[in-house]
């Protein structure tokens, strides 16, 4: 069989493929689940608090009210905090997929989150005392830096960018990285200060960090949604999409520009966790179909759950303590990888 | 031999070539040892050291000398060789040129069976440190037939790439385990497992060479007398099976073997991934493919790339010190992208 | 008894069989092809005489003694191979690659004696290679390379060799360069040659005797005059040829063929 025949053939499997009415469902199931876990999550805590207090909290805040306080001040922040960077991550590592239509494609993985947390070493050293918008902005750039290391490198060899040099390309950039990270954090005795980042938490979410990074998020994630439809026909291969009409390389463009602010954005206030934007977009499509205009909102409310879901059991397992969220999230992400790459390559 | 006409000059300067290149090797690790006697907090000018080698030195001298720096040196190149090796046979089995013992996730296997002993027997101090070594092959011996288990595949066998994610896959699971793990740790053992994970000699006195030195005695000279057998190895299964290799049996034992080299190293050096990579190939680079060299330039770079890595962290903000793992790292990951770059597959 | 000979043999993958209850004789000091169309099991055939798949019945008789119970390296003196593709190590040198085939006879950390420096330098000069001894073996082209193998295989000092697909990836000129070289060492050296050859007409000038397969099943055992007809190449291709008689050799080739 030709190519070109193959690729069509593919092309009308994937047409089929997309299911609106499960994707519906899925949505607003998700956007009230998601709703459900943010509301347990935030009356769960070292303080029990009960739902209609937490209503009351949000609804009809009494500044003079302690419980109210800690909702307000500790505990919303980071919960929204969590779904945002969940929300935030599962969406960058559905562009991925689909623009390389690389299964493996993730954020945490291809050295985007080692780039980020490095150059927030570099930040914490040079320029202590940095605003949290420039924290953020710093942390674009480190994404960018990591991203661009892994597919420049992988890209350089002869026969491209296979599944395996990403993911080879990545552990060595994030090696390099967070070597580097840890000789600056060393270096200048900040080690404290970057522990939290290594690990992984939203312990440390505020207001202020919300206000700043909000816009950007729901701006990229907007931004994703319209690139869907092009996102849809890049992931049938490069060829099929230009003999669509497609201008690939402002799609590229753009697409990798999304990447960048949402894994950025994540970075600075979680830390360097992975798996979320690997995981949650292989279960999106296998629910939805690979209609990307379906994957990228759905993906965006499953990863907001799930980031939320392990910020409570973060905080859940082994108290007062908390588990560093990043681990937790490995422990389903690496049996989930272990599979991807036992199926080998499935369409994306 | 008088009767050797078979054999042309050029095959004899290419072989005179390889060992000369293999004794430059040597030369550079005798001045990186002298270097590194020299680097440190204390300073030690070379008639001092001279002095305390002779045993004339001051009590200061002889401890600083004899104590600390000298078990250091010795374990780097006791590391780098166990390392470079490990990898070496690494290679040379899976026909994989990016295999690495760190990349493949032997090495947090060994990491983590270490911490996982601290963890449940958390009195630091006595640490039986004879029974390290034995630990870490366990962990790593685990966690190597866990990747082989998973990137078998019926009537498929192994596929390099399958191993290769399988193991970074791993990997990434260990050190999540590692960092829930440290969190039950109290603060002086969280400490020793934050510095061992970071790669520094941390073993520095002579009990951890002692430790160490039986494993790599038995070892390498299995690994030398196995050259013939890595060179055949490389033309693949079918060449081999028909040179009258029997693969499956001298593959386990070569593995094992690795293992046992990386296990070991990796249970008094720590994390220090990168050498099991760059060594062979650099050793290819210089002396050719043929393991019979392979192996001992292996052996000797790789004891100079950790001595080097070691010394330039202990000089580079004293009186503070960078792990060698991190000097590694940051050397070798380039180079390692550098291959990748390079790769066809 | 002949050196080589197939009894009964089952052999597949896991749950695929490939060959069931298939018994021939290679003919000693012969050259014998195996042809037949893609999947007729006929790579399978010489992979199982060459004990690289085990049977999972009867078995495969190397001087009359059944060849899994052989140590593996007492094969090798007997018994070369040559794969259909062979990995290229890097940094070796035409003579350090060839050298390898000595691999059997070697002990210890396997310094070449005299007796293997003899075997090396023949094969060398066998198959044409003096003057390309110090190159490196990535450096050659394709045709130099299955030189190089084939002259691994000779140092290998077997009665029998034996070789998948030796010419494929080589342009025409270069296939036949093999083939004439196969041929060379089977007259002079007496050599038992056992192949697997896509080309018919190729098989049917070199070989003296031919094995034609079809489904993991022989068809026809020959001489090329008695396996090369128009009737045989139906039952094993589906085709319609047009017959001829190769000039150079007199065995029998087809022209041209249509679908049948």
């Amino acid at each position: 069989m030709s190519e070109y025949v193959e690729q069509s053939l593919e092309v009308k499997k994937k047409g089929l493929a997309s299911r609106p009415v499960i994707a519906t469902i899925i949505l607003i199931g998700g956007i009230i689940g998601l709703l459900l876990a943010i509301g347990i999550s935030v009356s769960m805590g070292a303080a029990e608090i009960d739902v209609r207090t937490v209503w009351s909290a949000v609804f009809q805040y009494d500044s003079t009210l302690v419980p109210h306080q800690i909702i307000q001040e500790t505990r919303l922040p980071r919960v929204i905090g969590a779904a945002l960077v969940g929300a935030s991550l599962a969406v960058s590592g559905s562009i991925m997929q689909g623009m390389t239509r690389n299964p493996l494609a993730d954020p945490g993985l291809l050295g985007l989150n080692a780039g980020a947390a490095f150059m927030l070493a570099i930040c914490f050293a040079f320029f202590p005392g940095l605003s949290y918008l420039y924290i953020i902005l710093f942390a674009f750039v480190g994404a960018a830096l990591g991203a661009g290391l892994v597919f420049g490198v992988g890209s350089l060899a002869k026969g491209g960018l296979t599944p395996m040099r990403l993911v080879l390309a990545g552990a060595a950039v994030t090696a390099l990285l967070v070597a580097l990270s840890e000789g600056i954090a060393i270096y200048y005795r900040i080690n404290q200060d970057l522990a939290f980042w290594n690990a992984g938490g939203v312990s440390g979410a505020k207001w202020e960090n919300i206000k700043i990074m909000s816009p950007w998020v729901i701006l990229a994630i907007l931004g994703a949604i319209v690139l869907s439809k092009s996102i849809t026909l890049l992931s049938l291969g490069e060829e099929i999409a230009v003999g669509l009409g497609q201008k690939t390389g402002m799609i590229k463009l753009f697409g990798t520009l999304i990447i960048l602010i949402l894994a950025g954005s994540a970075v600075s206030v979680i830390g360097a966790v992975g798996f979320v934007g690997l995981v949650i977009p292989h279960i999106t499509r296998f629910l939805v179909g690979y209609d990307y205009r379906w994957i990228i909102p759905c993906s965006a409310v499953l990863g907001g759950v799930l980031v939320v879901l392990a910020d409570l059991a973060a905080r859940m397992v082994n108290p007062p303590q908390e588990t560093p969220i990043g681990a937790l999230i490995a422990v389903i992400g690496v049996p989930f990888f272990l599979y991807l790459t036992r199926k080998g390559g499935q369409p994306l | 031999m008088i009767n050797k006409p078979y054999i042309s000059t050029y095959q004899k300067n290419r072989h005179k070539r390889k060992v000369y290149t293999i004794l430059i090797i040597l030369f550079f690790i005798f001045v990186s040892f002298i270097i590194s006697m020299n680097t440190g907090y204390i300073r030690l000018s070379p008639l001092q050291l001279l002095e305390t080698l002779i045993g004339m030195g001051t009590e200061q001298q002889n401890l600083t000398l004899f104590e600390f720096r000298l078990p250091r040196i010795v374990i780097s190149i006791l590391v780098g060789m166990g390392l470079a090796l490990a990898g070496c046979v690494l290679q040379g089995v899976s026909g994989n040129p990016l295999a690495d013992p760190g990349i493949l996730g032997i090495n947090s296997g060994a990491g983590l069976a270490v911490v996982l002993f601290i963890s449940f027997f958390p009195s630091t101090s006595d640490v039986p440190v004879m029974f390290l070594p034995l630990l870490a092959f366990i962990g790593a011996g685990v966690t190597a037939t866990l990747i082989y288990v998973l990137s078998y595949k019926r009537g498929e066998g192994i596929s390099p790439t399958r191993l290769m994610l399988t193991g970074v896959a791993i990997a990434a699971g260990i050190s999540a385990a590692m960092i829930i793990l440290t969190l039950r740790l109290t603060p002086e053992n969280y400490q020793f497992v934050a510095v061992w994970l970071a790669g520094s000699i941390w073993g520095s006195n002579w009990m951890f060479v002692l430790s160490l030195l039986p494993w790599l005695l038995i070892l390498i000279p299995y690994i030398f007398v196995k050259a013939r057998v890595l060179n055949i190895l490389n033309l693949g299964e079918v060449t081999a099976t028909g040179l009258g290799v029997n693969i499956e049996k001298e593959r386990l034992f070569l593995l094992a073997a690795a293992v046992a080299l990386a296990g070991s190293s990796v249970s008094v050096s720590g994390g220090i991934g990168f050498i099991g990579l760059i060594a062979p190939h650099l050793a290819r680079q210089l002396v050719g493919g043929k393991h019979q060299f392979v192996i001992p330039a292996s052996a000797a770079l790789g004891a100079l790339l950790l001595l080097i890595a070691d010394t330039i962290g202990r000089w580079f903000i004293q009186p503070s010190e960078i792990p060698a793992g991190i000097v590694v790292a940051v050397i070798g990951a380039p180079y390692f992208l550098y291959l990748l770059a390079k790769s066809k597959a | 008894m002949p050196t080589l000979a197939i009894d009964q043999v089952k052999v597949g993958y896991s749950n695929l069989i490939i060959l069931d209850d298939l018994s021939v004789e290679i003919p000693e000091k012969k050259m014998t092809t195996i042809v037949g169309a893609n999947g007729c099991g006929k790579s399978t055939l010489l992979k199982a005489i060459a004990r690289i798949l085990k049977t999972q019945k009867g078995a495969v008789y190397l001087d009359g003694k059944a060849i899994q119970l052989l140590s593996t390296k007492e094969v090798a003196k007997k018994m070369a191979i040559l794969p259909q593709s062979s990995q290229v190590p890097t940094g070796l040198t035409v003579y350090e690659l060839i050298s390898y085939g000595r691999f059997p006879y070697q002990t210890g950390l396997g310094t070449l004696k005299v007796d293997d420096l003899k075997h090396i330098n023949w094969a060398i000069e066998a198959t044409g290679l003096n003057a390309l001894k110090d190159r490196s073996v990535e450096a050659l082209s394709g045709g130099q390379r299955q030189r190089v193998w084939i002259a691994m295989a000779l140092a290998q000092d077997t009665e029998i060799l034996i070789l998948d697909e030796p010419t494929t990836y080589l342009d025409l000129a270069h296939q036949l360069d093999i083939l004439l070289l196969l041929q060379k060492l089977n007259k002079e050296q007496k050599r038992t040659i056992v192949m697997v050859l896509h080309d018919l007409n190729h098989a049917s000038r070199v070989s003296h005797n031919l094995i034609a397969m079809r489904n993991g099943a022989i068809i026809e055992e020959g001489t090329p005059k008695q396996v090369m007809t128009r009737s045989n190449l139906k039952a094993i291709f589906d085709i319609e040829a047009t017959m001829s008689t190769c000039p150079f050799s007199n065995n029998p080739i087809y022209l041209s063929y249509t679908l049948n």
